[in-house]
């Protein structure tokens, strides 16, 4: 038990360790790599996932999933260009982008906590139905030529050389690390995902935790859709797909258990920092986006797979020890 | 008559000792047992029998001693080893495959004769076991609606079709009703005369009176004594378990008896309880009395909100009131203590601070929604010593902590949340004599302060002790409520085996 | 009378007969509004594309009845399928038992790495093949060269395969892969009624703790199914090859998620233990004739398909919770039949005054 945390702490000194040796590898193979211009490039290029990673963190702690995540991205941002398409107000378009994310975080919430469906299969029918939606809106159109400020706000630094999404996302991990650490709200969400019955049985409303969360989640998968609107400048009907698993991944990576009631943002972020430097190198060495995604799998995979083995190691090491002790005792003993 | 120790033994153990990190679980315990008998074993918690059951199934290793079957020398690596030498255990909550059918759950680890599954076959043979237990199974139910006793049934048919020779039942009535428990005596009497050798493990004095041939106490992981039956007696098991005359129960002091805080009439919940009306009075405790699946708990997770009653009046004050969830009864000042706390009680990765304040979280939240973990140390530390809980830490984590201390920091958490009426299921259920003491001391303290108390509890001399009035409940229905003059432990067991049918309520 | 029909008609079965009875109402719904609906063209375009959906959900059945996920099948799919398709392309006189064999072996091969990962790495299966999908995806995109198969590169035989008349009933003809696939259904369906094994994945997961503690070879049974997935996969991946004939690297993306639709709203568990490969050839059968009917029906366009596919799996997982489970409880609550007449008795008399 105290085990769990200390293992979270040295997870997370592994994952400083691999995030040095990433950012010097970086370093050396490629002459670009610590411009401030290329770190913020590797973070812009995928803001919008690691900014539903944050929240993906809080729904995988309280022992949930969001598979529809990157659904609602496209989803939120197809409505807010069908709306534009037909010369809505963009401001109207723009808030029915961010409703069209707490309507799916609303649906995604009812089915789980009041009607009790686990949350792997709603958000997979989520994951299907919102990105159908989306389709049926936009069918095979782009739609792009958004009005100046909302390209200009996607695309351009904002303040010094930080574009709105970075800003939004550092803020947003700031408040995402009080909140879970700090506040009543993430020790609800720490307990819900630890013990369900305990928390019920202790006067913790769960089902409107869990709501809440999904509508979060909606909300900011929403949010991060209309972000990467403004970055690529146009949305299609498939924009945005495959969000969900990076986001998972980095969650995991960073330490949060797939099971519930363990985790960490400080781990979180470092996953992230690490995936996003990988990434970064990758693509500076020219290898694929979709070789670097394998490569993320692979680390994904290798994170939990590496503990268990070296548990497994230690065990046996422990048992030959035990054994070997029990040996030497009865020798003593003269038996 | 020939004595059980007339044959052979079938397992004997000799020596074993086991030990982890700094706890001496066993130390140099040994133990026959013979075909034939119903061999019940009993001591405290922490005196070594579920360690003695791991080691015999093969769970764990004895770090020294061994095992003798028929005689010879046996290495029990796994359970799958232990089935095949023919050792078998049973516990509290049946371990049935809840979507295969009775059928499969029987067979489905025997190794297959034949490339095909020959499910008529199956139905006959476990049909065949089951008529050999004189039990009545449809065989092609699937396990999962059927009830616990008929789930332990089938475990039990399991370890017939493996042949079992020794067969371990551990705290097995636990959560059987009245005739659930007669059903599976006489089932262990029929595996007895077979030549089975039963190794009953029960806390239930009247169990093992009931049903054992020879009774095995143990105490701090050591045998201390085998004697068959007849020679047995109450003093000396008790005497034998804990090592010191002790007074059993400490007795609740007759105190004052308050205002009114709670009235309840006609609560029911469909299949689960019917008609339930009583009163709880500040400064007192009223007990409800029952054997196991009298639905007792039931009635106090309808009071609390967390299984709300479908019918009936809760009336706090002058008003009927609503409960329908945790939030709401806590609001209203009713607080529920669970008997189960490793599952729903405490969450045991989390520290003493963070439990005690649980239900309370909202209290110690600064304006900005953030935890103020100062005041919540000055609590649970507040508690600790109100309740001497002995740990090293408010900090650490509850799981570390005794039974017995884990039950305080359970009450801890509770008792913070100002209750006017408390409900405690089991309090004292799986913790040490000393430990139990000190419960019935805070229980004691509590009334005295004013606050009403339920005590749901099965054990019958407790309740006895501690309560000032007693309701007792058969099977969701409310026997009778006895006061602490009137209360004989022959009528409240009457009432709760159910000959009675009179529902007056004695004021 | 009621007792007998309680024993035939378990709650599985009367949904497994709704969705025959939903089925039969989508065919005769469309049928009245379609022209043409009922052609043998039609007939095969669904045979066809349920068939290798259904095939790789007899492999994701297995592997869900043991509490376990294989979201990498859709990567699975796609790789086999290209890559036979190249070889077959660079190599037109390979022998065609070969290249099937080709592409089972590459679906054995990384249902094994599945299965030794989640079963002794121990390692989440959800987290498992979420990676593995990118890495088989991935080393797939990766591959060197020209990135698309062409059917007129492909040997004659392959083209016949998909063309082929196995047998004609009346107007319709079964073609090869549809025969392929009812005829891995009828085997599967055998070996999860019949076959120890089949019953062991059920048994892991019902109850996986019970299924350790009582000596039941998980870790080999798990393994088993995941490499059984793997080959089914590699099998739909050449029966993928057969029918569309044009390949690219982003083949069968997302199949996994049809997949598992298929099995879940054919009534197979996401939680183990229950399901058969009856129920996911039926969910399989009514998403795609679904899928199909819509996409021909004037009304609506084509890309409300799989807005209402996830509709459809969320209907079938509600019904399952609210409705499958309180007849489940009907439906086994006398399971202990009482013996004594005391006991009898007692029952009465508790009958007669509670509720």
């Amino acid at each position: 038990m105290l085990h769990r945390l200390e293992r979270l702490k040295s997870w997370e000194g592994l994952l400083l360790f691999i995030l040095i040796l990433v950012i010097l590898f970086n370093a050396f193979s490629t002459p670009h790599y610590l411009t401030v211009q290329n770190q913020i490039n590797l973070f812009q290029l995928h803001i919008e996932k690691i900014i539903v990673a944050l929240i993906m963190t809080f729904i995988i702690i309280n022992a949930e999933i969001d598979l529809s995540v990157g659904s609602v991205m496209g989803l939120a941002g197809c409505v807010m260009a069908f709306m534009f398409e037909r010369d809505v107000p963009f401001v109207v378009c723009l808030l029915a982008g961010l409703l069209t994310g707490i309507v799916t975080g609303a649906i995604n919430g009812f089915m789980v906590s009041y009607v009790g469906l686990s949350s792997l299969i709603v958000t997979l029918a989520g994951l299907i139905g919102y990105r159908g939606v989306a389709h049926v809106l936009l069918e095979n159109r782009s739609v792009g030529n958004y009005p100046e400020w909302f390209d200009r706000l996607g695309q351009q630094p904002l303040i010094g050389p930080f574009p709105l999404a970075m800003i939004i996302f550092f803020v947003l991990l700031i408040i995402a690390l009080v909140i879970l650490q700090w506040s009543g709200a993430g020790r609800y969400v720490f307990v819900i995902g630890n013990n369900r019955e305990v928390a019920r049985y202790s006067g913790v409303n769960v089902r409107r935790v869990k709501m809440a969360l999904f509508i979060v989640s909606g909300f900011i998968a929403a949010f991060a859709g209309l972000l990467l609107a403004a970055r690529l400048g146009s949305m299609r009907g498939d924009t945005a797909q495959g969000t969900e698993l990076e986001a998972i991944t980095m969650a995991v990576l960073g330490g949060v258990s797939i099971f519930g009631g363990t985790g960490s943002l400080f781990g979180v972020l470092l996953s992230i920092l690490i995936i996003l430097n990988l990434r970064n190198g990758m693509g500076l060495l020219n290898v694929t986006g979709e070789t670097q995604t394998g490569v993320i799998g692979a680390l994904l995979i290798l994170s939990v797979l590496g503990p268990n083995m070296w548990q497994g190691v230690r065990d046996t090491w422990n048992r030959r020890r035990r054994v070997h002790r029990l040996h030497v005792g009865e020798d003593q003993k003269g038996g | 008559m020939p004595s059980i120790e007339d044959k052979a033994p079938v397992l004997q153990i000799r020596h074993i000792s086991k030990r982890f990190d700094t706890t001496q679980a066993l130390d140099d315990v040994s133990l026959d047992l013979f075909p034939g008998e119903i061999h019940a074993l009993m001591g405290e918690n922490g005196a070594g029998k579920s360690t003695l059951i791991k080691i015999m199934t093969g769970v764990y290793h004895p770090d020294e001693g061994e095992m003798l079957l028929d005689g010879e020398p046996i290495h029990v690596g796994n359970s799958v080893e232990a089935q095949a030498y023919g050792i078998a255990a049973i516990y509290q909550e049946p371990m049935v495959y809840p979507d295969l059918n009775v059928a499969e759950n029987i067979f489905i680890t025997h190794r297959t004769h034949g490339l095909l599954v020959n499910w008529r076959k199956m139905y006959k043979d476990a049909e065949s076991i089951l008529a050999k237990l004189d039990v009545k199974l449809d065989v092609r139910m699937p396990a999962r609606g059927l009830t616990l006793a008929a789930q332990q049934t089938i475990e039990i048919a399991k370890a017939i079709s493996l042949n079992v020779r020794v067969l371990i039942m551990d705290e097995p009535t636990a959560s059987l009703s009245a005739h659930e428990v007669e059903q599976l005596f006489e089932l262990t009497r029929s595996l007895r005369d077979q030549g089975v050798s039963v190794l009953f493990i029960s806390h239930r004095m009247e169990e093992v009176f009931e049903i054992a041939d020879r009774v095995t106490i143990f105490r701090d992981g050591r045998w201390i004594s085998t004697l068959p039956r007849k020679e047995f007696t109450r003093e000396r098991a008790i005497h034998d378990m804990v090592g010191r005359k002790i007074e059993e129960f400490f007795a609740k002091s007759a105190g004052e008896r308050g205002e009114l805080l709670m009235s309840v009439r006609g609560l029911n919940k469909e299949n689960v309880f019917a008609d339930i009306n009583f009163d709880v009075y500040r400064g007192e405790v009223l007990g409800f009395a029952g054997l196991v699946g009298s639905r007792r708990t039931d009635v106090g997770l309808a009071l609390f909100g967390v299984e709300p009653a479908d019918s009936g009046e809760i009336i706090l004050g002058k008003r009927a009131e609503k409960i329908r969830s945790p939030e709401e009864a806590l609001g209203k000042g009713i607080a529920y203590m669970t008997e189960d706390r490793r599952q729903i009680g405490l969450t045991m990765t989390m520290s003493l601070t963070s439990n005690i304040s649980l239900p309370m979280l909202r209290q110690y939240l600064s304006r900005f929604g953030l935890v103020q973990t100062q005041r919540e140390e000055a609590t649970a530390e507040q508690y600790r010593e109100r309740l001497s809980i002995r740990t090293p830490s408010i900090q650490q984590p509850v799981g570390m902590l005794s039974g017995g201390n884990q039950q305080k920091v359970m009450l801890s958490k509770w008792l913070n949340t100002r209750p006017k009426i408390l409900i405690l299921d089991e309090p004292t259920r799986g913790i040490d004599v000393g430990a139990k003491a000190e419960v019935h001391h805070i229980i004691n303290d509590l009334t005295a302060q004013g606050l009403g108390i339920i005590l749901i509890s099965s054990d019958m001399p407790e309740i006895m002790a501690m309560s000032d009035r007693i309701m007792v409940m058969r099977e969701g229905r409310q026997m009778g409520i006895f006061t602490r003059e009137e209360a004989t432990q022959e009528i409240i067991l009457t009432a709760a085996m159910g000959q009675n049918e009179s529902v007056e309520e004695a004021a | 009378m009621m007792e007998q029909l309680k024993r035939y008609f378990r709650p599985e079965q009367l949904r497994e007969l709704s969705l025959v009875f939903l089925i039969v109402l989508i065919f005769l719904f469309f049928g009245s509004q379609i022209q043409g609906y009922f052609s043998p063209r039609i007939f095969n375009r669904v045979t066809s594309d349920v068939a290798i959906i259904a095939v790789v959900a007899i492999g994701e059945t297995l592997v869900l009845l043991t509490r376990n996920y294989d979201l990498s099948v859709g990567s699975i799919v796609g790789i086999t399928a290209f890559t036979v398709g190249k070889q077959l392309t660079n190599y037109p006189d390979m022998i065609p038992i070969v290249a099937l064999l080709l592409a089972i072996g590459l679906g054995v091969a990384m249902g094994l790495l599945n299965g030794l990962v989640i079963a002794y790495g121990r390692v989440p299966s959800l987290v498992a093949t979420l990676g593995t999908m990118a890495i088989y995806r991935s080393a797939l995109v990766a591959y060197p060269g020209n990135k698309i198969v062409v059917t007129n590169d492909l040997p004659e035989w392959v083209l016949e395969l998909g063309r082929m008349q196995l047998f004609t009933i009346g107007e319709f003809n079964i073609r090869p892969v549809v025969a392929g696939g009812l005829v891995m259904f009828i085997i599967f369906q055998l070996v999860i009624a019949y076959l120890p094994y089949g019953r062991r994945l059920y048994a892991i997961g019902s109850n996986p703790e019970a299924a350790r503690i009582g000596g039941l070879p998980s870790s080999q049974i798990v393994l088993v199914a995941y490499i059984i997935c793997g080959a089914m996969a590699g099998l739909a991946g050449f029966m993928f090859m057969v029918r569309y004939g044009d390949l690219t690297v982003t083949g069968a993306l997302g199949m996994e998620m049809q997949v598992i639709a298929a099995a879940v709203v054919g009534g197979v568990s996401t939680n183990g233990g229950s399901g058969t490969m009856i129920g996911a050839l039926l969910g399989a059968l009514m998403i795609n004739l679904l899928q199909q009917s819509l996409l021909r029906w004037l009304v609506i366009s084509d890309f409300w398909v799989n807005a209402l596919l996830g509709l459809l799996i969320l209907i079938a997982v509600t019904i399952d919770a609210v409705i499958i489970n309180r007849l489940r409880d009907i439906w086994t609550q006398r399971g202990l039949e009482i013996k004594s007449v005391e006991e009898k008795k007692v029952v009465k008399e508790r009958e007669s005054h509670v509720a």
